[in-house]
């Protein structure tokens, strides 16, 4: 890892702007219960950035799905925690009031924009649309909005541009149409889930640009999902690493990237491919996620976990304080952080 | 769009001329024998009948120069002559508007109350009315014309006179409500199952999580998100469906009494008056063809996916 920016370490105040505590949710298949949010808290101050790292179906996603309401429930169902707000919770607001701070305080971006974006109706349309529905603008001043909130997004030719559909969008346009969508109503919170994951390499990094100037210019919390280290650790300021539902580690990504306090996110940083690594095999987590209808007993992660030991299979890891804000759900993360353990 | 719909039209000829060079080739496919006989079917044919039809058909020319006489007559309007001496053309035109009526009121019950079943069913799939709409749907989806028909000239013709249970000859919009409903009901079953499946699927699309993470009201993410996406493929059953009605109802217009184009149809298979039964058929393609088109053209102005394709 070369080129980290070292930022201070953020220490949780009680007057965080978006305040995860205690998370619970659970899906009702036929197949039984799944819980895929098994207690997640995380907060997050105005104007950082926040990443939440971990696998596909870690709940990274449902977790920040329950944050802006748009969970189906059912299937879906919150048995406990609370989301607050500017320390008012999310999960107990009227369904009226939460659309409103849906869009407008907190907003988010998608993974794939082709399928996020209506594909019957022109990208100007969709932008403006929460403009002229909920801030009672006029059509044409609605427009002329979009048109600059595209040429914000840099869109070439915005206004040539606004009566194009989705499909006559590049990708790498197209999730741009979709972040001036997510900034037309000056959000404070931009949830921004894979916004790079079904792109090239290089759109990949002008988009992650682009979201970083933007968050800076208009002083926006930010809270990106990802599954990719790499593209976290210039624009993160700290993380939280995702695994079954859980928090397993949460540190600045300084600290993180130069000593994780769990196995997970030590598995998670050997696999990343190095230049230098040239000609060996690329270190990866052996097995797969678990099977969220059942759980392994203990702690989750055990059964890939090359330190697991006997407590690790009968004992569920208490989330342990490490100081600065720093946490690690393992039985073993002092042990973990002195390098003593074999 | 305009490159779209001169692409399509273009099509429509290449079609046109395709079926209707099926449909006359069928008409003279009755294997051996006379094919004079072959076009009455079992009935005799009079020495009269026998040079008119002959003079109509051009049997003494070629096949491909009969087909040519054919297509030219029918785009210049001109089907010829009924055996009772009437122009086919008269005939058609006569009965096409008490046809076109039936349609229409069958199609409006096919939209009003399949499009809003449908809707409703697929926002709260596996709830009450979703489940009984299912069962309600089945049973008339399996329940023949044949027998759909009667029963409801019966109980709303007869029993208890709602309706009229016939109709005269034109037909008044009054006299064509029972049949257009009964006419509508299968669609209706249809319909209503399309757009469910439609709903239900767009409901879960991203678009539609785009759309509420945007703090729109909920109506509006249904009724403008959900909705003009679910339409594309209900718009295509309704188009295909108006076409095929065109036809005429041969089962309800016989039972009803409708002196519609299936009416015509009918009788004019069973007198064996090969003149008007070419002739219907041949206009039927024809309406076929451009209720197809028209459906194309929607299908364009819904999705601009296609429109520039």
């Amino acid at each position: 890892m070369t080129d980290i920016q070292v930022q201070p370490g953020h220490v949780p105040t009680g007057h965080a702007l978006l305040e995860v505590k205690n998370l619970f949710v659970e899906f009702h298949t036929r197949d039984g219960v799944a819980r895929v949010i098994n207690g997640v808290s995380y907060h997050l101050n105005p104007g950082e950035t926040l990443a939440v790292l971990g696998e596909s179906g870690s709940g990274k996603s449902v977790t920040a799905q329950a944050i802006m309401g748009i969970l189906d429930m059912p299937p879906a169902k919150i048995p406990g925690g609370e989301i607050l707000y500017k320390g008012e919770n999310l999960l107990t607001m009227s369904e009226e009031k939460r659309r409103q701070v849906r869009g407008k305080e907190i907003s988010m971006i998608f993974q794939d924009a082709l399928s996020a974006l209506n594909p019957v109706f022109p990208v100007g349309w969709q932008i403006s649309e929460t403009l002229r529905t909920r801030a009672g603008m006029s059509k044409k001043d609605a427009l002329a909005r979009a048109v600059e909130l595209m040429d914000l997004v840099k869109i070439p030719a915005a206004k040539a541009r606004i009566k194009d559909y989705p499909h006559q969008f590049s990708g790498g346009m197209r999730q741009r149409v979709m972040i001036a969508m997510a900034l037309a109503m000056d959000p404070k919170v931009l949830i921004a889930d894979e916004p790079t994951t079904a792109l090239d390499v290089t759109v990949q990094a002008q988009i992650m640009d682009l979201l970083g100037d933007l968050r800076r210019d208009l002083n926006m919390g930010m809270i990106l999902i990802t599954h990719d280290l790499g593209v976290v650790a210039d624009v993160a300021d700290r993380i939280a690493v995702m695994y079954a539902g859980r928090i397993v580690e949460h540190a600045n990504v300084h600290e993180l990237y130069k000593h994780p306090a769990h196995p997970y996110t030590e598995g998670l940083l050997d696999s990343i491919p190095r230049l230098d690594s040239k000609g060996t095999e690329l270190a990866t987590i052996k097995g797969l996620p678990p099977n969220l209808l059942r759980p392994p007993t203990g702690c989750a992660f055990h059964p890939r976990c090359r330190y697991a030991k006997d407590v690790c299979r009968t004992d569920v890891p208490a989330s342990l304080n490490l100081g600065n804000g720093r946490t690690s759900a393992c039985h073993f993360a002092k042990e973990m952080l002195d390098g003593t353990l074999r | 769009m305009f490159r779209y719909i001169v692409r399509r039209l273009l099509q429509m000829i290449l079609v046109f001329i395709g079926t209707t060079f099926i449909v006359f080739t069928l008409m003279f496919a009755g294997g051996e024998g006379d094919p004079i006989q072959n076009l009455a079917g079992e009935r005799p044919v009079s020495a009269i009948q026998r040079a008119q039809l002959e003079q109509q058909f051009h049997f003494n020319d070629p096949f491909l120069t009969r087909y040519w006489h054919y297509l030219t007559d029918l785009l210049n309007l001109d089907l010829g002559t009924s055996l009772t001496g009437r122009p086919v053309w008269d005939l058609i035109t006569e009965r096409f508007p008490t046809t076109l009526m039936l349609a229409s009121i069958a199609i409006l019950v096919t939209i009003v109350f399949g499009i809003t079943a449908g809707v409703i069913a697929g926002i709260r799939r596996g709830g009450i009315f979703d489940n009984i709409t299912l069962v309600v749907t089945l049973i008339i989806i399996g329940i023949p014309t044949v027998v759909l028909a009667p029963i409801g000239q019966l109980l709303f013709g007869i029993k208890w006179p709602i309706f009229p249970a016939t109709a005269n000859n034109p037909a008044t919009w009054y006299e064509l409500l029972l049949p257009g409903i009964i006419l509508g009901m299968l669609s209706v079953a249809t319909a209503m199952r399309l757009t469910r499946a439609s709903v239900s699927e767009n409901l879960r699309a991203d678009f539609v999580r785009t759309a509420r993470s945007k703090g729109i009201p909920r109506r509006r993410v249904i009724g403008v998100h959900v909705l003009r996406n679910s339409l594309i493929p209900i718009v295509t059953f309704i188009g295909v469906e108006l076409g095929s009605l065109m036809g005429g109802a041969i089962i309800t217009e016989r039972i009803f009494n409708i002196t519609g184009i299936g009416n015509l149809l009918y009788k004019s298979l069973s007198l064996g008056d090969a003149p008007v039964v070419v002739g219907t058929v041949s206009v039927l393609v024809v309406v076929f063809l451009i209720a197809n088109l028209i459906v194309d053209l929607l299908y364009a102005v819904l999705d601009p996916r296609i429109r520039y394709e």
